[in-house]
């Protein structure tokens, strides 16, 4: 998964442009323009409701925009295009779910191997193989058997990023991946996502970890009412954030 | 009264067993449950059907399909049955047997039913399990073959087999339109003896609820393995958190 993200550093991944969407009257994304290079690290971070989570999740399209255009590698995600075609460029992007969304009817090593066998007709043998590679590698090699069920919300959430790796994908989305756990599992969780990070994989993560934010993003998206009001790197924001709203969201963080 | 039961089944085994066949129309319980099982593997496909169209985004497909599982829902069956008899000859011209017409009644009746139940095993289910399959590149068909139905389908065993019980009983009712099964067979073998309808119709409560209860023992098997090998090695361990999901959809119903 890291020969495709580490050659051509530097070239554009994902771009947003223009991206605007609303519920109704309420318009929970204003014009959003980004973009995130190859190997880059992106935390995207702001008040809750500010919009965090709509946005990443329009960049896989498990949400449709009002209007603008998010590109995959020059592909358009949100152009019109037969469900197959969506289906292929979804498969190349990863996305770990606050509420991990394991499939419960499956073992862990089957929620691993199913999709490439399923979606990309990759043998079973050898996604199963592969599945327990990965599984060691985010150090649940001994839970292959074992089913969602009997495992802790860290597990899970690591089983989950093992799901989301097996499809080989360039790019991977977190939403939220430490929210919905206890405290004392947060670091394994986090653990997993420095090592994909210091391979090289392009990232992007809404997440509250500052500390995470502060020791691996390249750089910080700041949200606020569906406005990317602030980008810079981790270091200058959180030494010197230049808009009053990300001073406060700061300094509330702090308290 | 145990003397005429045994002495109904030695003189009528035959007649209660397979109808008039070869001389007529199969009939008696090997009718019954050829029907029994006709419509329930007809209208478990049907009703997976109608409950994805319900939740279609597609209104052409949703609403023609929601009007009639309201309509089937507000209508006795009896009633579907008399018209289909009645009307549809009338309608098509064609010569359609009973039985056909009695099946196809079924399958209709209790699809919609059963829709209503695996909608609910898959509305139960929340957005979650879809996002996921999708987020991963499952199309909507391998999304539901794959991760929605397996759990919404289990999640339902109890009320799937309610209605699939309900199937079997059902198929009695075929006895107004002439359809030669078990309740049609022992109604003649009552008309022959005419003094012992109590022992007669005691006896078809008897089978029918022998293969009632066969049904659902069978279910209840199927359903318990699949506990047991979703909770893994660890079963009979209190500390094993068992799947939550599965337990809270069935104990609702």
């Amino acid at each position: 998964m890291t020969d495709t993200s580490t050659t051509a550093q530097g070239a554009q991944t994902i771009q947003l442009s223009q991206v605007c969407k609303s519920y109704g009257n309420y318009q929970v994304l204003k014009n959003i323009d980004a973009e995130v290079t190859r190997g880059e690290v992106v935390v995207i971070c702001g008040p809750s409701g500010s919009g965090k989570s709509t946005l990443i999740r329009t960049i896989n399209r498990l949400e449709e925009i009002n209007s603008g255009s998010i590109t995959l590698d020059g592909r358009n995600i949100h152009a019109q295009m037969r469900a197959k075609e969506l289906n292929a460029l979804r498969s190349r992007v990863g996305f770990v779910f606050q509420s991990f969304n394991l499939f419960p009817h499956l073992s862990v090593a089957d929620n691993v191997s199913m999709s490439p066998i399923r979606v990309k007709g990759v043998k079973p043998d050898v996604a199963y193989d592969k599945a327990l590679k990965l599984l060691d590698r985010v150090g649940l090699a001994d839970k292959a058997q074992a089913y969602p069920g009997q495992l802790s919300g860290g597990q899970q959430q690591r089983v989950a990023i093992a799901r989301a790796l097996a499809m080989e994908p360039p790019v991977m989305l977190f939403d939220e991946p430490t929210s919905a756990l206890d405290p004392e599992m947060v670091g394994e969780v986090l653990a997993v996502m420095k090592s994909l990070a210091a391979e090289g994989m392009t990232m992007l993560c809404v997440t509250h970890e500052m500390g995470f934010a502060r020791e691996v993003a390249d750089r910080i998206w700041f949200i606020d009412a569906g406005e990317i009001i602030e980008t810079a790197t981790p270091d200058e924001f959180f030494k010197n954030p230049k808009h009053p709203r990300a001073q406060r969201f700061l300094s509330d963080l702090r308290h | 009264m145990i003397h005429d039961m045994i002495a109904i089944v030695q003189d009528y085994w035959l007649l209660l067993l397979i109808g008039q066949y070869p001389n007529g129309p199969l009939g008696g319980l090997a009718n019954t449950l050829i029907l029994s099982a006709l419509s329930i593997a007809l209208a478990f496909p049907v009703s997976i059907l109608m409950a994805l169209a319900r939740l279609s985004k597609w209104r052409l497909l949703r609403w023609p399909v929601t009007a009639v599982v309201y309509f089937t829902r507000g209508v006795p069956l009896l009633m579907l049955i008399l018209w289909s008899y009645f009307l549809v000859p009338l309608w098509t011209g064609a010569d359609v047997p009973s039985f056909v017409t009695m099946l196809t009644t079924l399958v209709i009746y209790q699809g919609a039913f059963m829709s209503e139940v695996v909608r609910a095993g898959i509305v139960s289910l929340g957005s979650g399990q879809m996002d996921a399959a999708r987020a991963l590149g499952h199309g909507y068909f391998g999304a539901m073959r794959y991760v929605i139905l397996p759990q919404a389908l289990y999640n339902m065993i109890p009320s799937i087999i309610s209605t699939f019980v309900s199937t079997i009983k059902d198929t009695t009712l075929g006895y107004v339109i002439n359809v030669p099964d078990l309740t049609f067979a022992a109604n003649q073998v009552n008309n022959q003896l005419l003094t012992q309808p109590f022992q007669v119709f005691l006896l078809l409560a008897i089978v029918y609820y022998a293969i009632c209860w066969s049904l659902t023992y069978v279910a209840n098997r199927l359903e318990r393995r699949i506990a047991r090998r979703r909770a893994g090695v660890r079963v009979g361990n209190a500390a094993a958190p068992a799947p939550v999901t599965p337990k809270i959809a069935t104990e609702q119903l």
